[in-house]
């Protein structure tokens, strides 16, 4: 399935892949893909980029862009869900009373005397199609999120996808978003894709994370950042892919910060770059531009492009 | 009287739905509400960091993992045929291979072994919790890191609520739930049990379109929700943003400003809501704490939730 057909695609072209994870949430993910993005686009070193975002559950990457041309939409039908089908069924409540579905998704219908599908519960296994000695389920496939798409400065591609809220299948997305870069890519033959990932350490993070050439760690010197940090490198780690750590907010006044710099130093982590805290950050998404762009000699400008400068060494180096 | 249950949400990372997680369960723990407070976000728990505490009382939870016995199995390929996600792989007149990552948990397969050759093993996904930090009961989920099924921990954590207040409807009065970010299965299950939703936002671009969406995904699911407006002096735009929030017709309880003490408290686990510390109770970030809790204390009470 999907994550068979990625494997196969990435030998195909020898684009570097760097995502950009968190663990935790709200540490400047989006604000440093979109400025590093930004950079490689403007970078005649670098032969074509393409952005991808990730976050499907909150994809915020295209905000900072102005779209130029839309290159496509596309809706995915990657969830399966079951329909009970009323005219097949003779009321015997197996369904019910021989367990059919582990998700809680069947309750019964005393007055009509008829099963009732919790559509959010559904998983789509297909057991209660299956088990019915009537087939009184049928499965179907529902739309389930859609790949958006559009050219932005100097012609480069950037693809989003958004899960149809209720749908629960986060992870799924983001592999068909992958595989839709993976296919565009095809006749771009760009040289770098930066990825803009999701919080957490489940499955979206885990289909962002398969197949990527180089991640990017975020942190801020707090103790939730560090905690959650710590748990997505360990999954990075899983698949054997480098990393190296930002730290956001560096200069935060914080009691933590002894201790935080303590454990990434015993920890030999590679720290790529540190970006002080700075209102221009915010104000760049206010403006719906990536900071580098909106306030280039900012603080956080400033500490970007020498992390830009040191990514594009090993971006070259790789290629 | 069944406890209120109330569910901190709001789409984007990192607006501050944990720290005002715990710090609600102190302030209604101050009006001596017995509080249970329980860490939904499974990928990330931090409940427990920002408390100051440890976690205790680790339970396992398991999730179904089929077992193939290779002496009796037929290799008849029903049970790989008929698995919708494709979690188990069979070459023909091969014995089938398990891809556990991909198991839904249907078991269907070992429904259906028509000579009984699967049994239902189990792995293990991760962990709960239960432990008391500041005279507060604090349950906690935690996702293995490299397993993909959050969503297993946190319908664990529902169900264990599900049976606290079945079986002691008077334990807790007040039940606070911190939901992880995003849109997901995971926060879906969370704001389904809860009857009240407060969204954290932060007023930019990112924290309005995150906000819309999550409020689609409640109103989906039957429910409203109030909004509280974190770091609100970000930018200057704090009126305008929560007028076009207003102009939405979306409700809001209030909003918090930047405020040092808040970072403060927030890094070296103290909530800044607790009694007996040192943080500064004429403070801004203190003083707009005890004004959106009172507007969702009156919520609470003109729905008829805690007496």
């Amino acid at each position: 399935m999907d994550k068979f057909e990625w494997r196969c695609t990435i030998n195909l072209s020898d684009i570097f892949r760097i995502g950009v994870v968190s663990g935790k949430g709200g540490v400047g993910k989006t604000s440093i893909a979109a400025s590093l993005g930004y950079l490689a686009m403007c970078d005649s070193d670098i032969k074509a980029v393409i952005l991808l975002d990730c976050d499907v559950d909150a994809p915020n990457l295209a905000l900072l862009f102005k779209a130029k041309d839309d290159i496509s939409n596309k809706d995915l039908y990657t969830t399966l869900k079951a329909q009970f089908l009323e005219e097949k069924c003779i009321h015997c409540k197996k369904c019910i009373d021989e367990n059919y579905c582990e998700f809680n998704a069947l309750n019964w219908d005393n007055e009509h005397q008829i099963p009732i599908i919790d559509y959010l519960s559904c998983e789509g296994c297909g057991a209660c199609a299956y088990l019915c000695p009537e087939k009184a389920f049928s499965i179907e496939m529902v739309k389930s999120g859609i790949i958006k798409s559009f050219t932005t400065i100097n012609d480069i591609p950037l693809i989003y996808g958004e899960t149809i809220l209720g749908s629960t299948t986060s992870g799924k997305i983001v592999s068909e978003c992958k595989n839709f870069a993976e296919e565009l890519n095809k006749s771009i033959s760009a040289q770098l894709a930066i990825i803009d990932g999701p919080p957490g350490i489940g499955c979206p993070v885990i289909a962002t994370l398969s197949g990527l050439n180089y991640v990017i760690a975020m942190v801020e010197p707090t103790p939730s950042g560090l905690h959650d940090v710590i748990r997505v490198i360990e999954v990075a780690n899983q698949f054997g892919i480098p990393f190296s750590i930002i730290v956001n907010k560096a200069d935060l006044e914080s009691e933590f910060q002894d201790k935080f710099k303590q454990y990434i130093r015993e920890k030999e982590y590679d720290v790529i770059g540190k970006i002080p805290f700075d209102f221009s950050v915010a104000e760049a998404i206010s403006n719906a531009q990536p900071v580098v762009l909106y306030a280039p000699d900012s603080k956080a400008s400033v500490a970007i492009k020498k992390i830009y400068n040191k990514l594009k060494k090993k971006i070259l180096n790789q290629n | 009287m069944k406890p209120s249950i109330i569910a901190i949400t709001g789409g984007k990372g990192g607006t501050g739905k944990t720290l005002i997680a715990v710090n609600f369960a102190i302030l209604f723990k101050n009006l001596g509400k017995k509080v249970l407070l329980i860490d939904c976000d499974v990928d990330n728990p931090n409940t427990y960091l920002l408390l100051g505490g440890k976690l205790e009382n680790q339970k396992e939870v398991t999730f179904f993992l089929p077992e193939f016995n290779t002496e009796i199995c037929t290799k008849c390929g029903l049970c790989a045929e008929n698995c919708m996600v494709h979690a188990i792989l069979q070459v023909k007149d091969q014995l089938p291979i398990p891809m556990l990552n991909l198991c839904s948990g249907c078991k269907l397969c070992f429904k259906i072994c028509p000579v009984n050759a699967i049994e239902p093993s189990s792995k293990v996904v991760g962990w709960t919790y239960k432990t008391q930090i500041r005279n507060l009961h604090l349950w906690v989920g935690e996702l293995k890191v490299g397993e993909a099924r959050s969503v297993a921990i946190v319908e664990k954590l529902i169900d264990n609520m599900k049976m606290e207040i079945e079986t002691h409807p008077d334990r807790y009065d007040i039940i606070i739930l911190d939901t992880a970010p995003g849109a997901h299965c995971d926060v879906e299950k969370v704001i389904s049990t809860a009857d009240y939703v407060v969204s954290i936002t932060e007023p930019t671009p990112f924290g309005a379109l995150d906000l819309k969406r999550i409020i689609k995904l409640i109103n989906l699911l039957g429910k409203t929700t109030k909004v509280i407006i974190n770091r609100s002096s970000l930018l200057g735009n704090k009126d305008l943003f929560i007028k076009e929030l207003h102009d939405d017709g979306i409700k809001t309880l209030g909003d918090i400003p930047l405020d040092k003490e808040i970072v403060n408290s927030y890094t070296i686990g103290v909530p800044i809501m607790d009694k007996n510390t040192n943080f500064n109770i004429n403070g801004k970030g203190y003083l707009a704490f005890l004004d959106v809790f009172k507007n969702l204390d009156q919520w609470i009470n003109s729905s008829g939730g805690v007496q």
